[in-house]
């Protein structure tokens, strides 16, 4: 989540960089050619004229209709975030549990939930769970259904932040006469949560594009609420109203990716670490060992030899 | 009563056998360096004193009794036995301060107030007091180094362990730290050390160890050890690492 993105290979010298020039323009020609093409298919079909677009503006009960949707699929999002986060956090302290009781039915109820589809989850909760006597709206089905799926991966996610952490940060505190609880709580929960933010932040987007699979039991968000429109409508609206309801699931996702790394900034200037870029000490720049050298837990990889 | 007892005391990490019939019994007060080829059990031996390794035979006594198991006991234990690790391994989320303080606020109950005056005092002592708001990784080796051991003297420990403090050090980096370790040594702290600097043995220590094969072979103070080494191996070691 730095600044600088990531490449694969060395910098590129000056016949790679020829090299990326051309193959750029080369790219930009073809991508501007098909977007004129399509442009012009739908023109010749009359898809963008000014009335279907002018929709948004002449039907009020329109925007009222996207509108509400948008604000189930953040409700039913926002609850399943929440609560899929407190139950991987959950799951994962459960799987890395000293007590086998508790560590087998941690990995059987991940590994249940991981491998079926998320669908299948929601149906399961909305269909299945009332013949088992248990009723649920379709708010909580999907949610729940949400919260099984994601609490597995997000378990997961915490787990490999969890163990990515070296073993001499546990063993210093440790050897301070910490207890195992607080050593989770002061040491491996903040460490592995830096670690983890940019995978848990990428799969809180998906969880929130997967509300859209409320839809299968009738509830009423975003892309649910724009099908019922464009029904109603006539599906010559079929265009501009899913390009809106496109344009409004990038927006929140990435609304939501920049609120993440607005707090990571935030923290990083509380408590650094992690995979932040910070200022280098002078007195380090100036020792033999450039700074960059100097590991980040503050020691070679290796605990011991 | 010595602070610190190990008797018969042996360790294998399955079928490889690290530590055999090891005895070693250490003063109030004294400074015992540990020497000896790669793998002779060095840090392994350290790493029991405070129950970071557990053992499979004999005994360990810290003040005269047998190294509680678990549990709180085990925890207030290790509160009195400050560790100095090779790749320092300070908390790299919290900055220096907050390293020093951790222990004595969390573990110790300190106030506050009273956990950060003195933390400074400490990082004065070990002369990296400027430092005391920066992250870990924004330090040089040596200044992390330093501010791990006086994240360790923040918990008033009576006895100090350090596991190879140096070996991840550039060579004008190390004086800096075992110049804090002799000072240490001089206020009467009880030490172990296992280090491969020599002059630091023979200038700091009141007994050296030679431990090769999970035994101790020879131990003696220093003028005698280095002066008439009486095992082959301790000859071996000693010309070899000389040399240079
Ligand atoms: N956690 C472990 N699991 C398995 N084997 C281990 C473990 N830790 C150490 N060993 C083995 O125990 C032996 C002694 O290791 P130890 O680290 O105590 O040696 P040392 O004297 O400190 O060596 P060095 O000078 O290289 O640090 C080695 O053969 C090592 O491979
Ligand atoms: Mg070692």
């Amino acid at each position: 989540m730095s600044g600088t993105p990531i490449v694969l290979a060395d910098p590129p010298g000056p016949r790679g960089r020829r090299r990326i020039l051309i193959s750029s323009i080369i790219a930009l020609v073809v991508i501007a050619g098909l977007v004129t093409l399509a442009l012009l298919r739908l023109a010749s079909k009359g898809q963008l004229d000014g009335e279907l677009w002018s929709v948004f503006v002449d039907q009020p009960d329109l925007r009222t209709l996207l509108w509400n949707g948008l604000l189930d699929t953040l409700r039913a999002a926002l609850t399943a975030m929440v609560l899929a986060v407190i139950l991987g956090v959950a799951l994962a302290m459960a799987r890395m549990s000293r007590h086998r009781a508790v560590r087998i039915p941690a990995v059987a109820v991940v590994e249940l939930f991981r491998s079926l589809p998320v669908l299948m989850l929601i149906l399961f909760a909305y269909l299945g769970l009332p013949a088992l006597g248990w009723k649920l709206s379709a708010f909580w089905a999907l949610v729940l259904g949400l919260t099984a799926y994601n609490g597995a991966v997000i378990s997961e996610i915490f787990r490999a932040g969890i163990a990515s952490i070296d073993r001499g940060q546990t063993e210093a505190a440790a050897a301070l006469g910490l207890r195992p609880v607080q050593i989770f709580r002061l040491i491996q929960f903040p460490q592995a949560v830096r670690r983890m933010s940019p995978t848990l932040i990428s799969q809180l987007v998906t969880l929130l594009k997967d509300t859209s699979l409320g839809f299968v039991i009738a509830y009423s968000e975003l892309l649910r609420s724009g099908r019922g429109a464009v029904e109603f409508l006539g599906s010559r609206y079929a265009l501009p109203i899913y390009t809106v309801i496109a344009v409004i699931y990038i927006v929140t996702n990435n609304l939501l990716s920049a609120l993440a790394r607005w707090l990571d900034r935030q923290q990083n200037r509380r408590l650094g670490g992690g995979h932040a870029e910070l200022p280098v000490d002078g007195a380090v720049a100036t020792g033999a060992r450039p700074a960059a050298a100097v590991p980040e837990q503050g020691g070679p990889g290796g605990t011991r030899t | 009563m010595p602070l610190v007892t190990l008797e018969g005391v042996g360790k294998s990490f399955g079928d490889n056998r690290v530590l055999s019939d090891v005895d070693l019994s250490v003063e109030a007060g004294e400074v015992v360096v540990v020497i000896g080829p790669s793998g002779s059990g060095k840090s392994t031996l350290c790493r029991c004193i405070n129950r970071l390794e557990t053992i499979d035979e004999g005994r360990i006594l810290f003040e005269g009794n047998p190294l509680p198991a678990e549990g709180r006991e085990l925890a207030r234990m290790r509160s009195r036995v400050g560790m100095v690790f090779q790749s320092f391994n300070l908390f790299a989320h919290r900055t220096i301060l907050d390293n020093v303080t951790l222990g004595p606020t969390k573990v110790l109950g300190q106030k506050r107030g009273q956990a950060e005056a003195r933390a400074r005092e400490l990082l004065a002592r070990v002369g990296i007091a400027d430092k005391a708001d920066r992250l870990p990784r924004q330090l040089s080796g040596g200044q992390q180094q330093r501010a791990a051991i006086a994240r360790a003297l923040a918990m008033d420990p009576v006895l100090m362990l350090f596991d190879e403090p140096t070996s991840a050090l550039d060579p004008e980096m190390i004086s800096e730290v075992l110049d804090v370790m002799r000072s240490l040594a001089a206020t009467g702290m009880t030490m172990i050390v296992v280090t491969h600097e020599m002059g630091f043995a023979r200038s700091a220590a009141d007994r050296v160890a030679f431990m090769a094969d999970g035994r101790i072979l020879e131990i003696a103070p220093p003028d005698d050890f280095f002066g008439a080494p009486k095992s082959e191996r301790a000859r071996d070691f000693l010309a070899r690492i000389l040399q240079h």
